[in-house]
Order: structure tokens, then sequence, then C-alpha cells
């Protein structure tokens, strides 16, 4: 049988890509409340406090009491909220996240006990395209959770971030073309044997790289872009209804978002599994690699959110529209001329 | 597998465009043709044309409806229903709509249905893939890509021009600054200053906020 949705390069046994959903997902998935600890123990050494320290030793425990009291808590609706979309909105959010971590590729093709395994969820032919569609549905996720609240400011919120969804958007793939068109695949592993070859696209991409990772701090909804849950404005934006569980996966959605990105970035622009200075990658260290990488751009998404301030809405649309997306354009007509030539 | 997500998705697509059209509520309505939408992209994955399918996804479920969203969401309120039509159009919206269904129907089931037991066209391993999509519009396809490139521009041209001011911009009423980012946007400039500018907020539904 065909493959039904992604070609891969070999074929693989049902039981490897079972197998690889669910180690996939579940180390995906533990990163999240170790970035959710390093964040608050950064922020806090950032602003000159301690952080969390009393559960557990140096407060290592801090994320699961989190967890215990977001899961003990009862869960509500507000009287004015429409009952199966107030539901379905956080789901669609944690499903899109979760779906985009599928191409993030960990590794090459490697042998594991005589099964060749391609470390990556799946490689689709349409690569990073398959990222941006799942951006696009994530919109829903906060849009319906937003409307669906029936609150003010869940509204405006919500209302926000959906412009600042698609107008971040457009500026991002933009900024990608560049990589693309150097590479000459859209496939994600390709891309990072392009780079073996070329070196890291950081170096010729620099420009690209900032905006996409500008744009990546807009997407995610982090500071000094985080408009649709201004806490001084808006309350909680679109989560400001949610309680409990509709909360937590909110929550949980917005920082594997910042993995995913992170990851995405580590890929394209800084050559995903390999090493620096030509080093080979052995293949039980590619994963590390990619996770080590990974957590640097994550520390970097924690340092500018302690440092910048919070741009105004306008500025947000200004900066989008009038300075990222002809600096991404003017990038990928340069490289065009310089890749034709 | 290939047949349970084929009906999966085509009743999907069904029941969207029926949800488009039956439902009151027009932001359940906008809902649904993303629904629609999104089960198309479904149908198009099956027919191993996936650049297709992740377009439709990016460009419609999450470009045009988007804006869909965002209007329906601003504009129309939750209790309202879309006024009862004139009496001409009752007549006449059925009558156009049997003559469609007969139309199809009747091409379906002469030439669709021949080709149903058979396995189909056979196929290169990579058709679908942008690579090969991007070989055809560059090549064979040329000229009528070209020509969509400048439909597209005009239509964007055009949509500058519906929606820049009625009043219009005299020259020098916006100051145009060196720095990046102007601090205080120039007054009147469809910014969220003459929205929620000087004036305090009426007229917005429960304006108690």
């Amino acid at each position: 049988m065909t493959p039904l949705i992604a070609t891969v390069n070999y074929a693989e046994p049902w039981w490897v890509q079972i197998i690889k959903a669910i180690v996939i997902f579940a180390v995906g998935l533990q990163l999240i409340p170790l970035v959710l600890l390093a964040e608050r123990k950064l922020l806090g050494r950032f602003q000159g406090r301690y952080g969390p320290n009393r559960v557990g030793p140096m407060g290592a425990m801090q994320p699961l009491a989190d967890i215990i009291k977001l899961a003990t808590k009862e869960s509500f609706r507000p009287r004015t909220s429409v009952g199966v979309i107030f539901m379905v909105a956080p789901a669609i959010s944690i499903l899109t996240a979760v779906a985009t971590l599928a191409i993030v590729p960990f590794g090459n093709t490697v042998d594991i006990f005589g099964t060749k395994v391609g470390l990556y969820g799946v490689d689709p032919s349409i690569g990073i395209l398959y990222a941006f569609a799942f951006g696009g549905i994530a919109f829903y996720g906060l849009m319906l959770g937003g409307w669906s609240s029936g609150s003010k400011y869940s509204f405006l919120g919500a209302m926000r971030s959906a412009a600042q969804l698609i107008s971040y958007e457009v500026s991002q793939g933009i900024a990608l073309i560049g990589v693309i068109m150097m590479a000459g695949t859209l496939s994600l592993t390709g891309i990072v044997e392009a780079q073996a070859d070329q070196g890291w696209f950081i170096v010729p991409q620099i420009v690209g790289f900032l905006v996409f990772l500008i744009a990546g701090f807009a997407e995610t909804n982090r500071a000094p872009f985080d408009l649709p849950e201004a806490d001084a404005e808006l309350v909680g934006g679109y989560s400001t209804e949610y309680g409990g569980g509709g909360f937590t996966s909110y929550f949980f959605a917005e920082y594997l978002n910042v993995i995913v990105v992170s990851a995405i970035t580590t890929t394209i622009f800084l050559g995903g599994w390999l090493l620096p200075f030509g080093w080979d990658t052995p293949g039980w260290a590619m994963p590390f690699v990619v996770i080590g990488k990974t957590l640097f751009l994550i520390f970097l998404f924690m340092w500018v959110r302690a440092t910048l301030p919070r741009l105004r809405y306008d500025q947000l649309m200004t900066l989008g529209w009038k300075i990222l997306l002809p600096i991404a354009t003017i990038n990928t007509l340069v490289t065009a001329v310089l890749v034709a030539t | 597998m290939t047949q349970l997500v084929f009906f999966i998705a085509a009743i999907g697509a069904i029941a969207g465009a029926i949800g488009v059209i039956a439902l009151r509520n027009p932001f359940y309505g906008v809902l649904s043709l993303v629904g629609h939408l999104l089960c198309l992209a479904a149908l198009f994955l099956l027919l191993r044309a996936e650049f297709l399918a992740a377009s439709q996804v990016i460009v419609y479920a999450g470009g045009v409806m988007v804006l869909y969203v965002f209007v329906v969401a601003y504009v129309g309120g939750t209790e309202e229903s879309l006024g009862a039509s004139r009496g001409w159009l009752r007549v006449l919206t059925p009558i156009f709509a049997g003559v469609l269904t007969i139309e199809l129907v009747i091409a379906s089931l002469g030439s669709g249905l021949k080709a149903i037991t058979t396995k189909g066209a056979d196929i290169s391993p990579t058709f679908g893939s942008p690579a090969e999509i991007g070989q055809a519009l560059l090549t064979r396809f040329l000229f009528p890509f070209e020509v969509a490139s400048l439909l597209l521009l005009v239509a964007a041209v055009g949509a500058v021009g519906l929606a820049r001011r009625r009043d219009g911009y005299t020259v020098g009423s916006i100051p145009l600054k060196a720095g990046a980012i102007p601090s205080v946007p120039p007054k009147g400039t469809g910014t969220m200053a003459e929205a929620a500018g000087d004036k305090p907020m009426t007229g917005l539904s429960g304006g108690d906020s």
C-alpha cells in the first residue's frame, strides 16, 4: 500500500511509526515542565529575585505543584459562554501544537537494532508548509476560545491574536523562501542535509533568521508581542474565562509552541543535528544536539521576555507590515539573484 | 483505511456545505465553511495532492476565513439572523437549484461513473509534490500563471483603492518621520487612536465598558 499521507524515503513498518509517535510525544512533553521551571527561575534571576525555591530542592518540583493545582481546580464556565465551542477551543490549540512537533527532525535516518528509523515523526514533501498549515489552524483555537467565552476581555484578546497571527505569518513565510531557494527543497531533513554542504544557513541568511525569529516571538504570543494576553490591559486575554483544564491546555500549548518554533528555527537556520567545525555527529547524539540547540533558543526567548517592554498594538502592526515584510521581501529577491547566478 | 478517511472527509465536506446555508447564525455559518474547507484538504491529501492540501489550509482556512471570522465576530450579532428573503427570490431559488442539481446528476451519471471500477490514471511517485507543481507552473502553464498573478496584482491595488479614506489624504497631512516606528500615530489614520482615541467609547453594544 502506498503511504497515506507522507511520502517517506523508505518504507517504515507501522509499529516503528507508532513507537516514534509515542517517543516524540513523550520527549516533547517532558520538555514543557522543564522549560516552565527554567523560565520562572531565569525570570527571577533577570529581575534580581530568587524565583520559585520552596517546592523540592531548588524549587525543582514547582511545575509538578502547578500541575496538581490546575488539575484539581473546579471546571466552570461563564453563563454567557457558548458551551461546545468553549470546550473544544483549547483542544484545537493543543492539537495544532502537537501536530507541528511531528515534523521536527531530531536526526537523520539511523540504524536501531537493524531497523532503519528516521528520527522524526513525518517528513512530508511539503515540509515546512505543514507547519504553516497548522499555524493557520492554531488561530481558531485562540479565536474560538475568546469568542465563545462571552466576555469582552477575551474577545478583544482573541481579535488581537487574529490580527497578529495573520500579519506575522506572512513575514515568517517570506523570510523562509531564501532558505528554501538555497536548499532547493521544502523538506526539513533536506534543509539540514543542504546545510551540511553549504554551512549553516544562519550565516548567509542572517536577515531571514532575524525576521523569522521576531515573527516567531509574535506567532507564539510571547513578550514583547504578548498583546493577546497583555495582563495589564486585558486581564488574561483570550484565556481570561478559562480555569482548570482549559487554562492548562492554553498554557501548555503556548509553551509547546515556543519549543516547536525554537526547534524549527534550529533545524532551518542552525543546522539541525549538525555539529560546528565539520565534526561528524554520531547517530545517537543527533537528538541531543537538536534539543541542546533548541534549549539555547528557548533561553533566548526568555531573555527577550525579561528584557524588552511590550509593544503597543499599532506599533506591532507597523513593525509587522512596514518593516519586517519589506525586509523579508528584499532578502528573498537578493537571495534569488545570488542563487541564480 | 483510505476508504474510511475518504468517507469521513466526504461526509464532513457535505455537512459543512449544508451547514453554511442552513445555519442562521452567521458565525456558525463561517465555522462550518472552515470545516468544509478542512475536509476538502483531507480529500486532496487522499488524491496525493499534498501541496494543494497545504495551500488550501494556509490560504483558505488560515487566511481568507480568518478575515471572515474577524468580520462576522465584530459585526454579526449572535442573535441576529439573516432577514427574510423577498417573495420572488423564494420562488426562483429552488428552480435554479433544482435545474443545477439535475444537470450535475446527469453529468456524473453519464460520464463519471464509468470510471468507478477502474484503477485510475498512473501517477509518478512524486506526483503532486511542490517540485512537480513548480515545474508545471513555470513551463507548461507559464502564461496562465502570469496572467493570474497580474489579476491578483490588480485586485490588490483595487483593495488599497477601496480601503483608502474617502475624504482623501492631503499632501502633508501625515508627517512621515525618518524614525522606524512613530511613537504617537498621527490623528485620523485609521489606527486605534481613531477608534478609541480622545472620545469616550460610546455606541459599543453594552456601552458600559
